[in-house]
């Protein structure tokens, strides 16, 4: 074994054949979006992060479960933090106290405080129960602002408050009530600290009022609300003015007619009507203790919405009516917004932003509202006003409310004007897929046309069409110059913005993306990926889309997305129309998408169903040729064959595949849709060469055992359903990732691994790690294997030979990995040339690496150094661990967090892979394992090159004269 | 091997008739806090340049946890229970070294105090022995220190045109002065006083070549070691003919530095 410190200086030296990113290709080559997710409207606020400035800045939680800053004058992220480490389905809670320098989150069983201005980290505890509200308590006997934390224990069936020091997140009190009760929310004012619950059966809820002490956390009283059976859920309470000076609790019978409210710590109910036909409500109140007790209840119909406005008297707690705004046609959304004790309203509808004080309903102030069409309409805000005093009575106010849309954008409107837009719907994406820019549709129909009719009528047709290609001629001779100025400077080729047209590297290609929330985008990969639409295939109203496939038909220029819920949406791929559309259904239908070849179409995607079956196909001309590997419901494979019979293609169950008991599958890696190989062996140091095994019909299985800690890969013929190879790891944790990938002939998987080694040395390894198989076709070198030459070999009926079947020779090395890593994929280029690299996803630096070949190469010699024909061979010395050379961080310094999944596409230029990653982050990018061989980079110094010929030439007409003239004169001098 | 020791513990504190304190403790597993704190150090001075996203892990079988940057620069783990951990720093701009942390039930408990974990840490290699520890990270004010191995860079530094890198290569710097020497000769020539001048067409005739170094080397002198002829002498003849020795003596002089030329020249 190497010393330590040798094995990573070699380490450290190792990479440096890998490629980095040059300062000067960032942006040019690469794109990200840096998301948030969706702002959650009780999550999201505005704060002042510095006690004694004004600049405040705009906090929100979102759905996907980051937490983040964004500076609301130009809307770039100052600092983000993904909560739990894996995205959410929403919910959390986040506050900030005012005048405080720190943010509280919790989400899960965890409590966060954060740094208002850096995101750094103030303290954070976990706790066993689940947190189901979170408040600040602004008045404490102490300067301090503390926090309140409700937690529902479920293991004790308690509900527990616990009072958290504002300063270190210590404990101050806790208070503890064993019952049965839903634990809702918790709520506080000067002097009391509320606890509401539900208690009763869920027929009919009352809701249950605990009032504590704030010093101390015991129980001062306890008051039951009857809510004559309204209430059948948490979700039908509504919860409002947390921290105001008279806090409330609201709730609506189930028909909306009526809206009943308490003041805390009474024990009266207040009932108020509600207009006709609402069909929701929500209710916005202000934050602060030193704000009117002034709240506003938004009530929508299915056309409009309008809103009525409520004082609390803080003496009597009796609840009136102050006034009301009246019903607007169209969506609409409401916020609140408080300095001192005034209270504003912000009214945002599909025309207007209107601004109304909570006293009198006069209009403050009204802006034109101008959202560009395709970023919907506003859906939930948050506003920030600020009134200056003007001369005498003219007050001015400036509004800023951040907006979301009912198209998943997130919008900050300044005084009716759009000051920016985040596209923060992208995050959550579940499918992802590269497409070609479709061909314009005249040329492959009139080139279809010339092939179809006799040769002379072909010609006059393209002479004909040639000579009315030649209008484009003058734009095309008055693009030269800026298109020669551009390649010279080295700027991007400015004659394709604007429009979609294919270049000659295969770079400019369209990614779409569809997320969960039911939207899909098209970006534009060479134009530092910008959004070109983006459309909402369905409204799921809160449910998640389940995308089994996403599938690119280039020829007809549409992607089709097949859900597991029965739905199917076929989109253009260059403008987002929706060409066809079936809804999804309330149940889950499917389990993933099978993509088979058809006649005319050229492939097709099949639905298969839970059961692992897909069915006979009734369409004609549709019988799939390949295996399709399904999951079967007994948690193992079925290949799945069908058979043509008349215009019914019938299924049969191949084979099947079953583990052993305890077994389970943890994750299957297929081949790459493209996956080209460029040479069927490996020539050796010694000339002689290796001859890989490509079977495209293989798969590889990772089934963990959880009682046992052990991690078998499979390597399966999918014909057959023979298993080709086995491989048994020990020590294998479950729970952590466990990832494979496979190309051409060899497969990666890594996993957590901590076990002994079984030779004598007694030596054990814990860590992350990667296993790399090679597969070859025999041993030996200049071998074949038993098959030799034979041109054709089935799977099936292999048997000529005593042997069985041919299994392939594997060669197997495992690396310590320096972080774990996960979304594994391999590039792809065209032909299969340029070597190829794993790409990878490092949760810990939420960077993605891309980890060369060369180095996870079986055959590399284990402690000896490599012979003179091995280092021919491009042969490292083996040394067990990999760190990861920042060189080799194809994101470099960017942070992309919440990478879900990579995809990769060739390029038409050999040494290029196009990358894309999603999840949270979108991030695109180009990787060149081989380096870029067949193009010129940016480092090809054009102005240099120009300026080196320039210089030679005005050399040369310089000197030329002189050179002759000297020649002439010593022709004419006598000799010495 | 852990799952035994708890056990130990659980029916060690039982016979003490603590008998809610020995449930809760027999229900729930010993818990700590670990504290690591990154260091200011040389390489690393403001320490609030590190991003808000750095933070560290704690990795070992069925158990991973996270703790993020804090604004006094420490990573603060609570509810650790025994094992032996990985420990990981996770930052955008700066490599820590691995460690590893072991945290282990005291040998003696005594009393009927909630048993206090023993944390050790010490360096680890990966790739190597899990047992093979280097350093120990000594705990100081129950904090360990992480250390930093050095700041990341991502990106490839291309190599520029640049005139000066190209004057620097002798082979230029040779031609350049050959070059310099071409062309200023004739001036230098035309610049001599007529005595010179003369004494230095009278070598001309003689010896071209010869005129042509001396010329480089100063005031038109040969240089007294010039005359010297080498291949002469290593055939062991004396002198033959002019021309063979002018021709041997200009190689000579071409090799040595022209600084050498103040001396006059002797006449042949």
């Amino acid at each position: 074994m190497l010393p330590p410190q040798l094995s990573a200086l070699l380490l450290l030296a190792l990479p440096s054949a890998v490629r980095a990113v040059f300062q000067d290709e960032v942006g040019h080559i690469d794109y990200h979006y840096e998301l948030l997710g969706v702002p959650q409207q009780e999550t999201t606020f505005f704060h002042r992060p510095r006690r004694d400035e004004k600049a405040s800045l705009l906090y929100t939680l979102s759905d996907v479960g980051v937490l983040g800053a964004v500076n609301p004058k130009t809307g770039v992220v100052l600092w983000r933090q993904l909560l739990n480490g894996s995205i959410t389905e929403g919910g959390g809670f986040a506050r900030a106290g005012e005048g405080e320098n720190w943010v509280a989150s919790a989400l899960g069983k965890s409590v966060h405080a954060w740094d208002a201005v850096n995101g750094r980290n103030k303290f954070w505890t976990d706790f066993d129960g689940e947190v189901k509200d979170l408040e600040i308590m602004e008045m404490t006997e102490n300067e301090r602002k503390d926090v309140l934390v409700l937690f529902d224990e479920d293991k004790t069936h308690s509900t527990v408050l616990r009072r958290l020091s504002g300063d270190d997140g210590r404990v101050v009190w806790e208070f503890k009530d064993v019952t049965k009760d839903i634990p809702l929310q918790v709520s506080n004012n000067v002097e009391k600290v509320f606890v509401i619950s539900l208690w009763g059966t869920p027929a009919a809820y009352n809701l249950k009022v605990t009032v504590l002490d704030t010093l101390t956390g015991k129980r001062v009283d306890e008051l039951v609300i009857g809510t004559k059976g309204d209430v059948h859920g948490k979700e039908d309470v509504m919860f409002v003015g947390a921290n105001s000076a008279a806090p409330i609790v609201a709730w609506t019978d189930a028909a909306h007619k009526h809206l009943r409210v308490n003041v805390l710590g009474t024990k009266t109910r207040q009932e108020f009507m509600l207009p006709d036909d609402t069909v929701s409500i929500e209710i916005h109140a202000p934050h602060l203790v030193q704000s009117q007790p002034h709240f506003l209840v938004h009530s929508k119909t299915a056309t409009g919405n309008r809103a009525d406005v409520y004082h609390v008297d803080l003496k009597t707690n009796v609840i009136t009516k102050a006034y009301d705004l009246p019903l607007l046609a169209g969506p609409g959304a409401f916020s609140t917004s408080s300095s001192g004790a005034n209270v504003y309203f912000a009214r945002v509808t599909e025309e207007e932003l209107i601004l109304v004080s909570s006293a009198s309903h006069g209009v403050l102030k009204r802006w034109p509202l101008k959202i560009e069409a395709g970023k919907g309409s506003a859906v939930h805000g948050v506003s920030e006003v600020v009134k200056k005093d003007g001369p005498g009575a003219e007050d001015s106010f400036a509004i800023r409310s951040a907006i979301v849309t009912n198209s998943d954008e997130w919008l900050l409107v300044r005084n009716g004007e759009v000051s920016w837009t985040r596209p923060e719907g992208m995050t959550g994406a579940v499918a992802a897929a590269f497409a070609e820019i479709p061909e314009s549709e005249e040329l492959a129909k009139s080139l279809e046309q010339e092939a179809h009719s006799n040769p002379l009528e072909a010609y006059i047709h393209r002479v004909k069409r040639h000579i009315h290609d030649l209008q484009h001629l003058p734009a095309y001779l008055n693009s030269i110059p800026t298109r020669l100025l551009s390649s010279v400077l080295g700027t991007d080729v400015t004659s394709t913005e604007g429009e979609l047209v294919r270049d000659s590297f295969g770079f400019h290609k369209l990614a779409i993306i569809a997320t969960r929330r039911g939207m899909v985008y098209g970006l534009d990969v060479a134009n530092s990926g910008k959004i070109l639409w983006n459309t909402r295939a369905f409204d799921l109203n809160g449910g998640r889309w389940n995308v089994t496939a996403a599938h690119v038909n280039d020829t007809s220029g549409q992607i089709a997305f097949r859900g597991s819920n029965g739905d199917f949406v076929v989109l253009k791929t260059d403008t987002g129309e929706v060409s066809y559309w079936n809804p999804p259904g309330p149940e889950v239908l499917a389990q993933s998408a099978a993509i088979v070849d058809h006649d005319e179409l050229g492939t097709l995607s099949l639905p298969v169903r839970l059961d692992g079956k897909i069915g006979d196909l009734q369409q004609p001309g549709v019988v799939p040729r390949n295996t399709i590997v399904t999951r079967n419901p007994q948690g193992g494979l079925n290949g799945i064959v069908f058979t043509a019979d008349g215009d019914v293609a019938r299924e049969s169950i191949a084979w099947e595949f079953s583990l052993p008991k305890g077994q389970h599958i943890a994750n299957i890696a297929t081949r790459p849709s493209h996956d080209v190989v460029a040479s069927i062996g490996r020539v050796l140091g010694d000339r002689t060469v290796k001859y890989k095994y490509l079977n495209p019909n293989t798969i590889v299985v990772a089934a963990t055992d959880d009682d046992a800690s052990t991690l078998r890969v499979y390597l399966l013929d999918t014909v057959s359903g023979q298993i080709l190879s086995v491989a048994k790891h020990e020590g294998v944790d479950a729970e952590k990732p466990i990832e494979c990938a496979m190309a051409e002939n060899w497969f990666v998987c890594t996993f957590f691994g901590q076990y002994t080694f079984q030779d004598d040395s007694a030596q054990s390894i814990k860590g992350y790690q990667m296993v790399v198989s090679d597969l070859y076709e025999s041993d030996e070198a200049n071998d074949r294997g038993p098959l030799g030459d034979a041109p054709n070999s089935s799977s099936l009926g292999p048997i000529d030979n005593p042997l069985g079947v041919v299994l392939p020779s594997v060669v197997s090395k495992s690396f310590i990995l320096g972080a774990p890593i996960s979304a594994l994929q391999v590039t792809q280029t065209r032909q299969g040339i340029s070597s190829r690299q794993v790409l990878a996803y490092l949760p810990g630096t939420h960077g993605i690496v891309g980890i060369p070949r060369i180095l996870l190469e079986p055959r590399r010699p284990a402690g000896r150094d490599p012979t003179p024909a091995e280092m021919e061979e491009g042969l490292i010395k083996y040394s067990p661990a990999i760190e990861f050379d920042p060189k080799s961080i194809v994101t470099h310094e960017r942070d992309v967090i919440g990478v879900q999944k990579i995809i990769t596409s060739p390029a038409i230029v050999e040494s290029t892979s196009l990358v894309l990653a999603y999840g949270i982050d979108v991030f695109g990018t180009r990787v060149a394992p081989s380096f870029l061989f067949d193009i010129l980079g940016k480092g090809f110094n054009k102005v240099t090159l120009i300026g080196t010929v320039l210089a030679i030439t005005a050399g040369v007409v310089g000197l030329g004269p002189m050179v002759r003239s000297k020649q002439i004169n010593m022709r004419w001098q006598a000799p010495m | 091997m852990q799952l035994s020791l708890l056990a130990l513990f659980a029916g060690a504190l039982l016979p003490l008739g603590l008998s809610t304190a020995a449930a809760a403790a027999a229900t729930e597993v010993p818990q700590t806090s670990v504290t690591f704190r990154i260091p200011a150090t040389q390489h690393l001075q403001n320490l609030h340049t590190l991003p808000a996203s750095t933070h560290a892990t704690l990795s070992t079988f069925h158990k991973t946890l996270s703790a993020p940057l804090s604004t006094s620069n420490t990573f603060v783990f609570r509810n650790v229970t025994a094992g032996s951990y990985l420990v990981d720093f996770h930052c955008a701009t700066h490599m820590f070294a691995p460690l590893r942390l072991d945290v282990s039930p005291p040998v003696d408990d005594h009393g009927g105090k909630a048993p206090k974990l023993v944390l050790k840490a010490w360096e680890t290699f990966r790739g190597n022995d899990w047992d093979n520890k280097g350093e120990a990270v000594p705990l100081r004010d129950d904090v360990f220190d992480a250390r930093l191995l050095g700041a990341k860079s991502y990106f490839m530094e291309r190599s520029k045109f640049n005139v000066l890198s190209i004057l620097k290569n002798p082979m230029i710097l040779l031609g350049l002065v050959s070059m310099a020497i071409f062309i200023g000769m004739p001036y230098l020539v035309d610049n001599m006083d007529p005595e010179m001048r003369a004494e230095w067409d009278e070598r001309q005739k003689t010896n071209p070549m010869n005129g042509i170094m001396g010329a480089a080397s100063g005031q038109g002198g040969a240089n007294p070691v010039g005359n010297f002829d080498v291949a002469a002498f290593l055939a062991g003849s004396s002198k033959k003919s002019d021309n063979a020795s002018a021709t041997s003596s200009a190689t000579l002089e071409a090799a040595s530095t022209p600084s050498g030329g103040k001396g006059k020249g002797k006449k042949r």
